[in-house]
């Protein structure tokens, strides 16, 4: 089946992940022109090394959830709003409900719901303007079913579930869509992590193996593309059927 | 093309109405039936056509009801609308201030006085 896609340019949020940078490859080869963001020149060494073979099909730019400025200045500097939104962006905060540090969870929900609120408002407004756009959010399996200590990762994971749901019910009649893609266990970045230190983890979902990270980029893909569109104002599974066993 | 046909004209396409229907004294909610989505769309349209940024909550008086409320006579509501919407003049914030009954006040001259204000700022 060909993929066809309405617009062209794709804002990836957390664009050095693996996730991404496997995206942003399959994104070229159709066509499209990702804008990977970076909130380290690390980040972006790794962008740009790991797409060097399709130097002048892509673009990167600074965003960092922790600083609500560089999210007015992202869209300030950019020549044209994006027709697209992949959000992976995440920041981490490991800790029992009970134990956490007041401060430093506001500050997390600050960095990862309210600026996130503010990046997906600006996108929107962006996709206003072209009457189409289309949002993909990079929840996780965690924030149906959560582990201990991932209480706070997997409340902000629902509250952008619900920020970019909301989108798609109010702006769907303008042409501008959204869903949000719940992955299980993914064999890259803190997944991987997570994935060595709790080695029977895996082998007790149904599908008894972690997900390659080539497979979440691909469903992305679908996703973006305009057969996916009546995928609207919704969370789908992909964790090789993790919550659907006791 | 001046404010008032700039502003006339991003109204007419997104609500999908004739310009007559458009005055600077037409009641954007109550007579042209804007809604939520078409407001959003005007501001993003405004943004597009002026080159200012738009701040809904104050182009559209949405915090009128709650900036009037709690406050009593001798003058102090209209003050309260002066300093909450400073593009709001006084003779304007009276004749909101007897209107309030008939449901949302904004009119199209709201808007034009949203605009000249935010241009002003920019320096333009």
């Amino acid at each position: 089946m060909k993929l066809e896609f309405k617009g062209r340019r794709v804002l990836i949020a957390g664009g050095s992940c693996e996730m991404s940078l496997r995206l942003a490859g399959l994104l070229v080869g159709e066509g499209l022109y990702p804008i990977l963001t970076w909130r380290s020149e690390q980040g972006r060494g790794k962008i740009v090394d790991r797409l060097k073979e399709f130097e002048g099909s892509f673009n990167t730019a600074y965003l960092d959830l922790s600083s609500a400025e560089s999210v007015e200045r992202l869209f300030s500097q950019m020549e044209e709003g994006p027709d697209y939104l992949v959000d992976f962006a995440q920041g981490d905060f490991e800790s029992l409900v009970g134990s956490a540090d007041t401060e430093l969870a506001g500050r997390y929900f600050t960095e990862n719901v309210s600026t996130r609120a503010d990046l997906i408002k600006r996108a929107a407004r962006a996709m206003l303007k072209k009457r189409h756009g289309r949002m993909v959010f990079i929840s996780s399996a965690a924030a149906g079913r959560s582990n201990p200590g991932q209480g706070f990762y997997a409340a902000a994971k629902l509250a952008s579930e619900a920020l970019y749901r909301s989108v798609g019910v109010e702006m769907a009649g303008r042409g501008i869509t959204s869903v949000t893609l719940r992955p299980g266990y993914v064999d890259s970045g803190r997944g991987a992590r997570y994935i060595e230190a709790h080695q029977g983890a895996v082998a007790g979902t149904p599908i008894g193996r972690p997900i390659d990270p080539g497979e979440v980029a691909r469903a992305v893909l679908f996703f973006l593309s305009d057969c996916a569109a009546a995928f609207n104002a919704v969370e789908i599974c992909m964790d090789g059927g993790l919550t659907a066993v006791k | 093309m001046d404010i008032f046909g700039e502003i006339r004209e991003s109204l007419t396409e997104i609500l999908d109405i004739d310009a007559e229907q458009v005055t600077l004294e037409t009641y954007v909610i109550r007579e042209l039936d804007a809604e939520s989505i078409d407001l959003l769309e005007l501001s993003v349209a405004l943004n597009s056509r002026f080159k200012v940024e738009i701040n809904d909550d104050e182009i559209y008086l949405k915090s009128l009801r709650t900036c009037l409320n709690g406050a009593g006579a001798n003058g102090d509501a209209g003050n309260r609308i002066l300093r909450q919407f400073p593009f709001i003049n006084g003779e304007r914030a009276g004749e909101i201030l007897s209107d309030l009954e008939g449901g949302p006040v904004l009119k199209v001259k709201d808007l034009m006085s949203y605009v000249s204000w935010r241009a002003g700022k920019n320096g333009c």
